[in-house]
């Protein structure tokens, strides 16, 4: 029993002054470096352009077909050309007017659609069926069929839309409000809220996390859908709806058409670039204002 | 049994010429699962006058934070009735207001300041916000927390968010406030320091309160006059005083006879259940 260790006796101190405490570096400024090392911006450009020099360097030394791939700043020439000489700004409107169009009813019906799976168990199985059936679904996929019912026209592209904003919308929401936790419930009934006063100064900011996610899901979703629509179908759709329509999709499918590959990255770029300004600019804003403002980030 | 209970207990004269503030009278709750229905509490009664101190204490399963949740109106109870100041509960509703155990009571899309100011415009106190702003600051101020009114409750320590969440229920002005082991989820040094901060509070404004749990020494410090329940379901043991009793006698042979009193009380079940056990076994095996 030799390895019990015995609790080892001490004599006790107190400290009578704790003096001042003396290290060189308690606090010491940043060099610039150092602070700009730890900018995320600066870093992430960085690595672009890394990459933008190697692509360039790659297809000047390895004689790489125009057609292949273009040089960077062939293609950067491009995109200038496409907005100065070429309309791309009337396009990306074009697009973004569909996409808003497609959004904005897609997020009226969410939204009638969450409230009755809320209120009512009938519409809590209506939605969760639907959304298990529906939202597997790639919304691409119902353009042919949209095409049958609606036409050639943008009504066929929204009526796309609204299947890929639906879904991740109604579903985030709809687990956001189920989320809100008891006790936050019964501190809104305690302070007299009822009915709708209760909905919107309770339920929707205690579920915005969930809400916002949906938004953003949804959004991105949308964004993918009309692209892919407006290269697959996008020239019907110019076409029968006169000259100067046609999205950023078209853009991308005609320049390949013409054999204008810079073009061809050019759109692309757009895309990305539409795609990135929507994403982290807007909802990411919306994001540092709110629920990172209040600590409510689940992720 | 509610009168035999107070007389023995030895209620004071003034007891009988003030009215109660809140009457509980036979009142049995229950609550379902997914699987089973429970009984919460069997027939419990008690009253609790103005400017008390009125602790339910009991094991975890005696019901105690049901009782306090039919109070304040979440619960409809199947038996018996509750009245404040002679109106029977019926609903949630500013006239009492509650302090829970979680964190997550402050709502944490509003500044401190604003968890007070809204629960004062929308509870019906405050008219206009300049006035909820000015009663919100004297509240926060209460409770030492002026220059974190501009603060989001995530910046919050655990015992500052409890702090806010009081202010906030005693800015109401209640005809009772009801706490649901507001202290239970802080470290021992913060509890002991808001068990002080409350008694101070108390001191001033000489709110009713209706405190709720399972620490028979918090029962001591913070408790006027202590309810004791049993549990499975919850029914009442007994109705102590304990308004002579605070932080600085628990040293006190009063305070330890008392103490272990309730302990005593309480344990006794768990002896009688363990006996009970037994007996049941033997039986079998014989």
């Amino acid at each position: 029993m030799s390895t019990v260790s015995e609790t080892v006796i001490r004599p006790e101190f107190e400290a009578d002054d704790l003096g001042e405490a003396s290290h060189a570096d308690v606090a010491r400024k940043l060099t610039l470096w150092e602070k700009l090392i730890d900018l995320d911006g600066v870093r992430k450009l960085s690595i672009l352009l890394v990459l933008m020099f190697a692509w360039e360097f790659y297809t000047r030394i390895s004689g790489v077909s125009e057609l292949i791939l273009p040089k960077f700043s062939d293609t950067a020439m491009a995109l200038y050309d496409a907005v100065v000489n070429d309309q791309l700004l009337i396009m990306i409107k074009n697009s973004l007017t569909v996409l808003l169009t497609g959004y904005v009813i897609g997020l009226v019906i969410a939204t009638l659609l969450t409230t009755a799976a809320i209120m009512t168990r009938f519409g809590n199985d209506v939605l969760s069926t639907l959304t298990a059936m529906l939202n597997p679904l790639p919304a691409i996929a119902l353009l042919p069929l949209a095409l049958l019912w609606f036409g050639l026209g943008s009504a066929s592209v929204v009526f796309t839309l609204l299947h890929s904003v639906i879904w991740p919308v109604a579903l985030n929401a709809h687990t956001g409000f189920m989320g809100v936790s008891d006790t936050q419930r019964m501190v809104g009934r305690n302070y007299g809220l009822r009915g709708v006063t209760y909905v919107t100064k309770l339920l929707i900011p205690a579920a915005f996390p969930s809400i916002l996610m949906g938004l953003k899901v949804g959004w991105a979703y949308a964004w993918r859908t009309l692209i892919a629509a407006e290269l697959v179908f996008g020239g019907a759709i110019a076409d029968t709806s006169g000259t100067q329509s046609g999205g950023l999709g078209w853009f991308v499918f005609s320049s390949q058409m013409d054999m204008q590959i810079p073009y061809v990255f050019a759109g692309l770029f757009t895309v990305i670039l539409v795609g990135v300004i929507v994403e982290s600019l807007i909802f990411s804003t919306i994001e540092a204002r709110t629920i990172r403002r209040w600590g409510m980030q689940s992720s | 049994m509610d009168q035999g209970a107070h007389t023995a207990a030895g209620d004071t004269p003034a007891a009988a010429a003030v009215d109660p503030i809140l009457d509980v009278d036979g009142v049995t709750l229950q609550y379902k699962t997914k699987e089973h229905l429970i009984t919460a509490t069997y027939r419990v009664g008690f009253k609790v006058y103005p400017a008390d101190r009125f602790v339910l204490l009991g094991p975890s399963g005696c019901g105690k934070s049901t009782l306090l949740k039919g109070v304040a109106g979440y619960l409809k109870p199947v038996e018996g009735n509750m009245r404040l100041k002679g109106v029977d509960i019926k609903e949630p509703g500013p006239d009492r207001v509650m302090v829970f155990q979680e964190f997550d009571q402050l709502l944490p899309w509003k500044t401190v300041k604003q968890n007070i100011t809204f629960a004062l415009m929308n509870g019906g106190k405050c008219k206009t916000q300049a006035e909820a702003d000015e009663v919100a600051m004297q509240y926060i101020k209460k409770v030492k927390l002026d220059r974190f009114e501009d603060t989001y409750p995530h910046m919050l320590s655990g015992g500052m968010k409890q702090r806010v969440a009081i202010a906030r229920g005693m800015a109401m002005e209640p005809d009772i406030l009801l706490m649901d082991e507001p202290f239970a989820a802080l470290d021992a040094l913060t509890r002991r320091q808001m068990q002080e901060e409350l008694l101070q509070l108390w001191d001033d404004t000489r709110f009713t309160v209706l405190f709720v749990t399972h620490s028979i020494e918090e029962a001591l410090i913070v408790g006027s006059r202590i309810l004791v329940l049993s549990p499975h379901p919850g029914q009442v043991k007994a109705e102590l005083n304990a308004h002579h009793l605070n932080h600085d006698n628990t040293g006190d042979p009063a305070f330890g006879e008392l103490q272990s009193k309730i302990h005593d009380m309480l344990f006794a079940d768990r002896i009688l259940e363990d006996e009970l056990a037994a007996a049941a076994e033997g039986a079998q095996n014989s």
